[in-house]
């Protein structure tokens, strides 16, 4: 039995040398990076397409969506209200030379909620919580210049494509792995939507701002609803990239560079609103 | 965002005792084999001299865990392809696990040698969503006294 032996073998021959973390961070990193640039490019490429869908398509498929906007309001004093602001933004449209199949229906919503929203097929939500907060009629019309630009550029629909284009693909891709990649993935994925409608944000608070000159030749009380928003909150700001809009600070100094860029010889005089716009 | 925070405690927890059970279970392979290195182990089918020895059958597995760590750092490697070093590790230990075990068993029955050495791996949990998948390694072979 001489001619057999069991040699003493090295440590460490079956075992890669690198260590556990340096590995995980290299993954971790490099598939991020990865799926951070395929997100980006498939949320552009469903957004330019999303663009072309026609503005007739976009009201049809806003049809199943209208239970979830607020029915005609019931009340005389509400429906004067929503006349106001179906006006207003009739007036704003023609201001923007909005192309005229794009028509804007405005809902009113008696919910003290301070909010306005801009969805498919051109439907505006005004809250009267939002009208309670704003000084004048510039301030309100500031507002839903914002809303209607939104709407101009395609806003609602190319966030509708990107959104679903992005959400097919993370979940065929994290079908792959298990619950805890799935999360990982869809939350990786998710970063760069919101950061593209904050450049639409921004976009939008341009547009607003030129539909404002040419309406009331001044942009006086712009930024008034962002005033307000930033004296309400006394908590921080949450960190800008995880945020849809830009910060409110950042957005009232625009207005006032603006403004100032537009100064007129005449001090700007608001329109008031008018006295039923308040609630009582 | 909880989900994000357990996910990554979990990670962590992984990580720390996956890391500390690997450091002292390799300790104590190595420890072991110096200890049972005079059991000589081969996989040789034909025994030499074997008219003078009797054989005796011996055996020896091991059931060892993937950690958390580990099992996702996997899974990423599954995207990318390349060496999975997490799992390389864990292999090596259960190997030498059962070996070491089978060399015990083989010592207990007075025996010098183990020849024809087999080595057999299996997935626990394999397939089974959501569930840490843990690997067994049987060594199993024939261990061979002096004939009384």
């Amino acid at each position: 039995m001489a001619e057999y032996e069991n040699p003493q073998i090295p440590e460490g021959i079956n075992v890669s040398p690198t260590h556990p973390l340096k590995d995980f961070a290299l993954l971790v990193g490099g598939i991020s990076a990865l799926i951070l640039v395929a997100v980006l490019a498939l949320s552009l490429l469903a957004g330019q397409l999303a663009r072309h869908v026609p503005f007739e398509q976009e009201r049809a498929l806003a049809g199943s969506l209208s239970r979830w906007l607020p029915e005609t309001p019931a009340q005389p004093a509400h429906r004067e209200r929503q006349q106001y602001l179906q006006q207003l933004a009739d007036r704003l449209a023609t201001a923007m030379d909005l192309p005229p199949e794009m028509t804007l229906t405005v809902h009113y919503s008696a919910s003290n909620t301070v909010n306005a929203l801009a969805t498919l097929g051109g439907h505006i939500v005004v809250f009267q919580g939002l009208i309670d907060t704003l000084p004048s009629e510039n301030a309100l019309a500031m507002v839903m210049a914002h809303e209607i630009a939104h709407i101009r550029h395609r806003h609602p629909i190319v966030a509708m494509g990107r959104g679903f284009a992005v959400m097919f693909a993370l979940s065929s891709l994290a079908g792959i792995g298990d619950g805890a990649m799935q999360q990982w993935l869809t939350g990786v994925g998710m970063l760069p939507i919101l950061s593209f409608s904050r450049s639409q944000e921004e976009q939008a608070d341009a547009d607003a701002l030129q539909a404002m000159l040419r309406t009331y030749s001044h942009v006086g009380d712009a930024a008034a609803f962002f005033e307000h928003i930033a004296r309400q909150q006394t908590t921080g700001e949450p960190l800008a990239i995880f945020s849809t809009h830009p910060g409110h600070e950042e957005r009232i100094e625009r207005i006032r560079q603006f403004a100032q860029s537009q100064a007129t010889q005449a001090a700007p005089t608001s329109v008031p609103l008018p006295d039923f716009m308040k609630s009582e | 965002m909880y989900d994000l925070i357990l996910f990554l405690v979990l990670l962590l927890l992984g990580y720390v005792f996956g890391q500390r059970a690997e450091k002292r279970h390799f300790k104590s392979i190595i420890e072991r084999e110096q200890t049972l290195r005079d059991i000589l182990v081969f996989s040789e089918r034909r025994i030499p001299d074997e008219d003078q020895l009797e054989g005796i059958l011996v055996s020896g597995n091991v059931v060892i865990s993937v950690d958390f760590f580990k099992r996702f750092v996997a899974s990423l490697r599954n995207l990318v392809g390349g060496r999975v070093s997490s799992y390389e590790s864990l292999l090596e230990r259960a190997r030498r696990e059962a070996i070491l075990r089978m060399k015990d068993a083989a010592r207990r029955k007075g025996a010098t040698a183990v020849w024809n050495l087999r080595l057999e791996n299996a997935s626990i949990y394999k397939g089974a969503q959501n569930a840490v998948g843990a690997v067994e390694v049987v060594a199993y072979g024939t261990a061979v006294r002096q004939r009384r």
